[in-house]
Formats: C-alpha cells, structure tokens, sequence
C-alpha cells in the first residue's frame, strides 16, 4: 500500500468554537443572569440567614462538578485512556473553572456567623466543641480552605495549560507530564475532596460524624458531573451544531453514559452503607443527624433520593439503548442533576435555622426563592466561565497522541 | 483549506499494543503467534510432570495434612482448643476468614471488572486470579464452618424449613454473609468454568491418551468453535460479568458488615464497607503477584506473563493500599473529631496498647511498603515485587487481626480485659490453609490450562482486523515489532508530518511509519 502522503496536522484554529455558536453568548448572559440572581437571593435572605444556606448549597452543587470534572481529567491520564481524548477537553473546561470557585467562597466567608457559628461561637459548657475547637477555629479553617483552593486551582491549571500548549505545539512530553502528575494528583484530591467537604458541609453540625462522609460528597460529585458532561455532549453534538463536526459518536456517548450508570450505583452503595450503618448501630450521637434530616416532611425528601436517585434512574440507565439514545440519555442526565441538588439540598438546608427563630424551632422543608436563585444564580456564573474558556481554544485536544484511538472508538 | 472533519480523518489509528506515549505496551511479546499460544499454554499440562511441582504439591499436600489433623482435633474436643476466650470470641478463625475471602477478591475484579473496562492486559492473568478466587473461597469458607463448634448442625445456617420453626437470624450480617459468599463462589465457578469452555475443547482435541480425550471432552460440552457457539459465549461472558460486577463490592461490604452494625469501637464506623472492598482487592492483587511471578518463572510464560502485567498490578497495588491508608487516617480523624471518648481510646489503644506490634506491622506493610511501587525501577524489579507483595498479605492478614482482637480484648467492662494469644491448634488451622490453598493451585496448573487460551489470542495484533495492511497476521511473523516502539524516554514531538495510510487505517507515529515501511510493497 505505497503512496502514503503526508498531511498537515489540524490547528487549533480549524477546530474553535465557530462564530455563529450560541455558546459565544453564555459569558455575556451567565454572567449577568449570575450576578443579577446572587444579589436578589443577598437582598432577600441576608439578614435571615436563608441566603447563606441556600448560596452554600448552590456553591456546593457547582463545585462538585467542577471536582468531578478535575477527578475525571487526572483518571483519564491515570489510566492512560484513549477513547475520552476527543470529549476530554470539555472537561478540562470544567475543571479549569475551579478560580471562579475560589472567588465564590467569600459570600460564605462572610456569613460564617450564620453557618458555622455552633463552632465559632460555642457553648461554653460543650466539651465536645472543646475537645475538637484545634480542628474546629477559624484560622486553621481558612488555611485549609486557602489549600484547598491552591490545591484545585493548581491541579486543574496544570492539566488545561499542559493539554492547550499541546494543541500549539504537539509535543508529546506535555502527555508524559500530565500523566507523572496524575497519580499525586489523585492523592492530593482525595484528601482535599474530604476535609472540605467535612469543613463546609459537616461542620455546620458539628457534633455529627461519620468517616464516610468524604467518600459521600466524592461520589455525588462525580455523578454529577457525568450527567452534565454527558448533556454537554448531547448538546454539543446536535445535528446542525456539531461542534466536533460529527467524530463524536454514539460510541463517545454510551461510555460517559456506563460511567454515568455506574456512579449512580456507586453514590447508593456510599449513601446506602452510611445510612444502614448508622440505623443498625443506634448510637444517638450519629442517629441524631438523621433525626434532624427526616424530621417533618424531610422524610419525603428522603424517600425521593431513594426512588429518584437510585431506582428510577438505575432502572432508567441500564438498557444499552437509553444510554445510546440522545433524547433518552439527556433525559436522563437532567433528571440526575436535579437529583444531585436535592441531595445536597437535603443534606444541608435541615441544618438551617432562621436568625431570632425561636429556641424550639423545628426544620421543615419549604422551597424558597434564595434556594432557586442562589442556584441559577452560581450556575450563570458557571457557565459563564465554561463558555469563555470553551472559547479560548479548539473544542477537542487536536495534537494529543491518542486522538487517533479516539477518532475510530467502538464498544464491542 | 480542508473541514475540519477531513484534517481529523487524517489522524489515524495508532496499531493494537501501541502506544505512542509509552506504557500501554504490547500485552504478548516475544512475536506469540496463535500457534506458539497454544502451544506454550497447554506445553504446561503436557509436558512432563516437574521435579519442582513434585515438591511444592508434596509441602502442600503436607500442609493439607496439618490442616485436616487441626480440624479433627477441633471438631474432637470443640473450640475450646483455641485460643479465643470472653470477650475475644473471634479469634484467628474470624481473621482467616476475612483474610482468604479479601484474597478471592481480585480474581472477579479482574474477570468481571477489567472486562467491562475493555483493560485488555487483564486477559493473560484471568484464569489464574480466577482459580486462585475459588481456591480462596474455599479456604475461606472452612473457618467459619469450623468455628460453629458442632460442626454436623452446620445446615441450621440456611433457612431450612423444619418442624420446630427454628430459622436463622435474617437480621444478623453473619447470615447475609452465608449467602453474600456462597454466591460469590457459585458466580466465581461459573464465571471460570464458562472461560475454560474453550479452552477444555483445546485440550480435549489436543489429548494423547483417552482418558484425557474423554475427562476434557465432558467438561468442554461439545464446543467445536463454530461461530454460533462464540456468539453464546460472548453473550455470556459478557453477562456473567455485569452480574459479577456488584458481587466484588457486595460481599466484602457485607464482610464489613459483620463488624460495622455492632456499637463497638474500632468496629462501627461508616467508612468500613469501601474500605474492606479496598483492603480486599489489595491483597487479591499482592497474592496474584505473588503466584504469577512464581508461575512465569517455573512454567517459562515470561512472554505471556509480562512484565507489563507485574507494573500494571503494581500499580493497582499502589492505589488500593493508599485507598487502605486513607481509611486508616479518616478513621484516626475521626475517632478525634467525634469527641468520643470511647472511639479516641479504640484507636490510641490500637496504636499504642498491647498490640500496637500488630498495629504497626499492619501499617508498615499495606500503607508504607506499597509506595515503594511509586519507582519505576522498583516496579520493574522482580525481587522488590514479590517481597512487597508478600509484606502487602502480611499486612492485610495483621489488619483483619488488628480490627478484631484489638477491639474485643478491651471491651467496656475493664475487669474481662484479657490477652489474647493463640494456641498451637489456631496456628495448625492457617497454617493447613495454605495446604489446601496450595494443593488446590497445584492441581490446577497441571490439568487445566492456566491462561485464557482462546482470550489471550485476541489481544495480539495479529487478531486486530484493522492491523497493519488490513490483515494483520502477517504483522505477526514481523521482526520483533516490539522492539521498534519508541518508549516514552525519547519523546518525538514531530508530529507534523501524518502518515495517512490507506483508508485512515494507517498509523500515525513516524516510528509506526518507519515500521510500516519495512513492509511496503
């Protein structure tokens, strides 16, 4: 088979976000929408408190993606997989949002009074608040939240520089870098991943415990991700709109789709485990935090984690079709990104009591507007800086060595 | 000016077994071709029985005597022979338990897990990890049989309908794990033997002598290798895999059930199902290791067992017992950031009471020793492998020591605090485990083919439909192609020129190119 000729690689520029895609819009609209959706929640719930849960929870929501999407990047080098390389990019994308996150944190420095102060302000007569105030102040939890970030940050910089230089220059030593750092990298993320999900969500009861409780907001993190990588690649691909002009497939689809599949059983396993554990043992000072979380119609939000984020959904994505099928799949997808914020929503607003309420108030569940704006609100802000990012360069790692096995992916 | 999707179909598909970075290697070296797999894998059973195989049998079958002289005299007199007292109830008998079902685990992830995550290199280590699960199983099985005490009243462990209306506790995690094991063996024989299918028919087709002829011949069902009797095959592999899957989580979780749902602490803490699933594979994985690398060297499979193979368990090693160190550090995290005073005492006692020996032995081994594997010179090196992997069993056996007994020997009434040691009938009953273990294993390479004959073929690019020129077996008789594979220590950053092949079948990698050339005609 003689006459091999050679052929130029594509350049970054062959491969941009085209002029006339919607997404060059989102900076412009998220950002407003952000902005404009955070500030009415401020005004509305300041004073009352409502505002700090409700913008923790929307914070803790998009930041889990962003995680999820950083854990996705550094396995993917890990693994030395081949099939994500076309997809991979978006995830970069999502990962590399992790400053927006580090900027997003003061409105919950500024009201750590609301949120944490059973920690800051304790009862004087509460020796277990004493015995834990060394890993419990607000000194040693600012630096640890400024790790975190510096940490995440870092990491996700690293991956999108390394791949986007890659793109210029096709010098294959960037792949051997990302690749040496996966491995600390999946180190310092599962430590950072778990004590701040202790310090920002666990601390608001800080009484409560539970060694799983890393692992839980670890597992949540990743199925949420997927779900939105996996509508972001429906989205991306539409018949028309195609911004990876028609070399992702079906076959790209149905893996994130498995992953997805996957992880929805991972996150029952964890929440599952937790919760039985707990029930089993009845040991009061770990019972008590469910009490609180089933306490009034809590329970009914209870009962819909298990049936909408395990059955539904593990009946819904086993067929090989549903996951193959666009509408299906996005379907889906959507269904288990609300799932993943009622999870946090239910993991995090029964704490929340109204500032002055009175001594016997009682948590119930009750929609609020903060909750919603507070969620649209970091969401815009998300998206906002996914799509300037999206916009800075090609749409997949066009010079990365294992594109090819990517291009002619198929699941047997 | 090309589309975009024209300069994308340029980029070309790397050959199987390569890969430009360097790491994903070629799974079979030393040019394998389908005939020389058949032939090194079923040489084993074939040739002539070895002087070492003679030993290690006779050592293990002496060991088998030793097991069943300790069981008898067990069964004889009643438990009291141990050295368990009140309030260490569970003794070695509790730890040989969940240390052998841990070791099981790794052949079902193997099987079942690395399938459905397409790790092709799996392919060369099935078989084995398989048998070695079932083997485990069933040396796993044995103690807590023996542990009942009246060991013919056994059957009361199933829910057997009887006139008494006497029915197992269904609450206790103790009969979930009767059923959560007895399922994992039946799955794990079936999973094997399903695999094996092919292979029997090699054997059966091969054999010299009838009764050979006639034993494999059953067992292989009739398999004549027609299409039809592939796709069933493929159908079911593929199914028993996705059924198995669950299995590798469920039964070590259940394990971990045994002592989570009590409120004793260093027992009831939530992280326990995770992280025994961890502690599971990671001593599956070191045991593994441990035999293959005895296996490549006795059986000369060096080729099939590569050492890509040994970096790639390494590797999972690593990560497994870090997943086991991190569970070590949360668990000291938070029996501090409890407050409780009881959890704080468990785990200071564990670390710096009577048994702190044990403790740091644990730590030493499954959280230190791994690291080790961090070095590429280090994973490369055959020695520091097997010692390490030894270290990691140890280690996983003092851990499931340290859970129990460190726990029970300080329960919350200090006047039964005890020591406890065991006596020479425990030590007789782990010892003869290894016995029946290794009996079992050494049956198992001299009958039945010891690597997946017929899988082990699909992985060398001379069955890749879409290999060199199309029709890759000539590929195979190729000079050493291995050989020509840039490595990732000289990195190649021109990748401006793209060989575009025919049909963007060809392949990328200028050294792929050279390659090729080699073979233009």
């Amino acid at each position: 088979m003689g006459g091999s000729h050679t052929k130029t690689w594509p350049s970054p520029a062959d491969l941009t976000l085209p002029d006339s895609s919607g997404w060059n819009k989102v900076p412009l609209i998220g950002a407003l929408i952000g902005v404009a959706c955070i500030g009415a929640a401020a005004a509305m719930g300041w004073t009352s408190g409502r505002f700090a849960f409700a913008y923790l929870t929307a914070y803790m929501y998009w930041l889990s993606i962003a995680l999820g999407g950083l854990f996705f990047v550094i396995i993917q080098f890990a693994a030395r997989a081949g099939w994500s390389v076309l997809v991979r990019r978006v995830a970069e994308n999502i990962a590399a949002t992790m400053p927006l996150f580090a900027v997003l944190f003061i409105p919950i420095l500024l009201n750590m009074d609301h949120l944490y102060h059973h920690w800051l302000h304790p009862d004087a007569n509460d020796a277990v608040l004493a015995h834990k105030a060394g890993y419990l102040n607000k000194t040693f939890f600012l630096v640890r939240a400024a790790l975190y970030f510096i940490t995440w940050t870092g990491l996700a910089l690293f991956f999108h520089r390394q791949s986007t230089r890659q793109d210029v220059d096709g010098d294959i030593r960037h792949t051997s870098k990302m690749q040496a750092m996966s491995y600390p990298a999946i180190a310092l993320f599962g430590l950072s991943i778990t004590f701040a999900a202790i310090d920002w969500v666990k601390s608001i009861d800080p009484h409560w415990f539970s060694t799983m409780w890393g692992v839980y907001y670890f597992a949540g993190a990743i199925l949420g991700f997927f779900a939105l990588f996996g509508l972001l690649t429906v989205m991306m691909t539409r018949e028309g709109s195609d911004l990876f002009h028609g070399t992702v497939t079906t076959e790209h689809r149905h893996d994130i789709g498995k992953f997805t599949f996957g992880f929805v059983v991972f996150w029952t396993y964890i929440a599952f485990s937790q919760y039985f554990l707990i029930w089993y043992a009845s040991l009061p000072e770990e019972t008590v935090w469910f009490k609180h979380h089933l306490a009034g119609n809590w329970e009914a939000v209870g009962y819909v984690l298990i049936g909408g984020h395990f059955i539904l959904p593990f009946l819904f994505l086993m067929s090989r079709h549903m996951k193959r099928n666009r509408t299906t799949y996005a379907m889906g997808a959507v269904w288990l990104l609300f799932m993943h914020w009622v999870d946090l929503y239910w993991n995090i607003m029964p704490m929340y009591v109204p500032h002055g309420a009175p001594a016997d108030y009682h948590s119930h569940f009750a929609l609020s507007p903060e909750d919603i704006l507070t969620f649209v609100g970091v969401g815009g802000l998300f998206f906002a800086t996914f799509a300037f990012l999206l916009r800075r360069q090609a749409i997949v790692p066009i010079r990365d060595p294992r594109l090819g096995e990517s291009l002619r992916f198929e699941n047997f | 000016m090309a589309s975009p999707t024209e300069l994308l179909s340029g980029i070309a598909k790397p050959m199987p077994g390569y890969d430009p970075i360097g790491g994903r290697d070629q799974l079979v070296t030393d040019r394998a071709d389908f005939a020389s797999i058949t032939s090194d894998v079923a040489g084993v059973i074939e040739r002539k029985t070895t002087i070492g195989w003679w030993v290690t049998f006779m050592v293990s079958l002496g060991l088998l005597g030793i097991l069943g002289l300790s069981v008898a005299y067990l069964v004889y007199n009643g438990t009291g022979v141990w050295g368990i007292n009140s309030p260490i109830g569970w003794g070695w008998a509790i730890v040989n338990f969940v240390f052998w079902v841990g070791i099981g685990h790794a052949g079902t992830l193997i099987s079942a897990v690395l399938f459905l995550f397409r790790q092709k290199w799996r392919t060369g280590i099935n078989r084995f990890a398989e048998a070695m699960t079932i083997f485990a199983v069933m040396c796993a099985l044995l103690f807590p049989t023996i542990h009942v005490g009246r060991i013919w009243l056994l059957h009361w462990v199933f829910p057997i309908p009887n006139q008494m209306s006497a029915w197992p506790n269904f609450r206790s995690p103790l009969l979930w794990d009767v059923f959560a094991v007895s399922i994992y063996g039946t799955t794990s024989i079936l999973f094997w033997y399903v695999g094996l299918i092919p292979d029997l028919a090699t054997m059966r087709d091969r054999a010299k002598t009838k009764i050979a002829r006639m034993a494999y011949g059953i067992f292989a069902l009739g398999w004549r290798g027609s299409n039809r009797h592939w796709q069933h095959y493929e159908v079911a592999y593929l199914l028993l895999a996705g059924l198995a899957t669950p299995l590798v989580l469920s039964v070590h979780s259940i394990v971990s059930f045994d002592f989570a749902v009590s409120q004793l602490p260093g027992w009831h803490t939530t992280i326990f199902p995770p992280y025994f699933v961890a502690g599971a594979i990671f001593s599956g994985f070191a045991m593994v290791m441990n035999l293959v690398i005895i296996a490549r060297w006795a059986f000369k499979l060096e080729h099939i067992f590569t050492m890509k193979h040994l970096d790639n368990m390494a590797r999972v090693i690593t990560l497994t017992g870090s997943m086991v160190g991190y569970a070590y550090a949360m668990e000291f995290f938070i029996a501090y950031y409890s407050g409780n005073p009881y959890e704080s005492f468990a785990f200071v006692n564990r670390a710096f009471g009577p048994y702190a020996w044990a403790y740091w032995i644990m730590v030493s081994c499954n959280v230190i020793s791994p690291q080790l594997f961090w070095f590429k010179k280090l994973r490369n090196n055959i020695a520091v492998l097997f010692i390490v992997s030894i270290f990691v069993n140890i280690g996983m056996w003092f851990e499931r020591f340290v859970i129990t007994v460190t726990s029970l020997h300080r329960d919350f009434l200090p006047a039964s605090w005890d020591y406890y040691s065991p006596t020479i009938w425990d030590i007789g009953a782990f010892v003869g485990s290894f016995g029946l273990f290794g009996t079992m294993m050494c049956l198992f390479v001299r009958f039945l083919p010891l690597i997946a004959i017929a899988e082990l073929k699909t992985v060398i690019p001379a069955a890749d439909p879409h290999g060199a020129h199309g029709h890759g077996s000539d590929h195979a008789h190729s000079d050493h192609p291995h050989s020509d594979h840039p490595h990732s220590d000289h990195p190649h950053s021109d990748h401006a020129a793209v060989d575009q092949g025919h049909g963007g079948q060809g392949h990328s990698a200028p050294a792929i190119a050279l390659q090729k050339a080699t073979h233009e005609h």
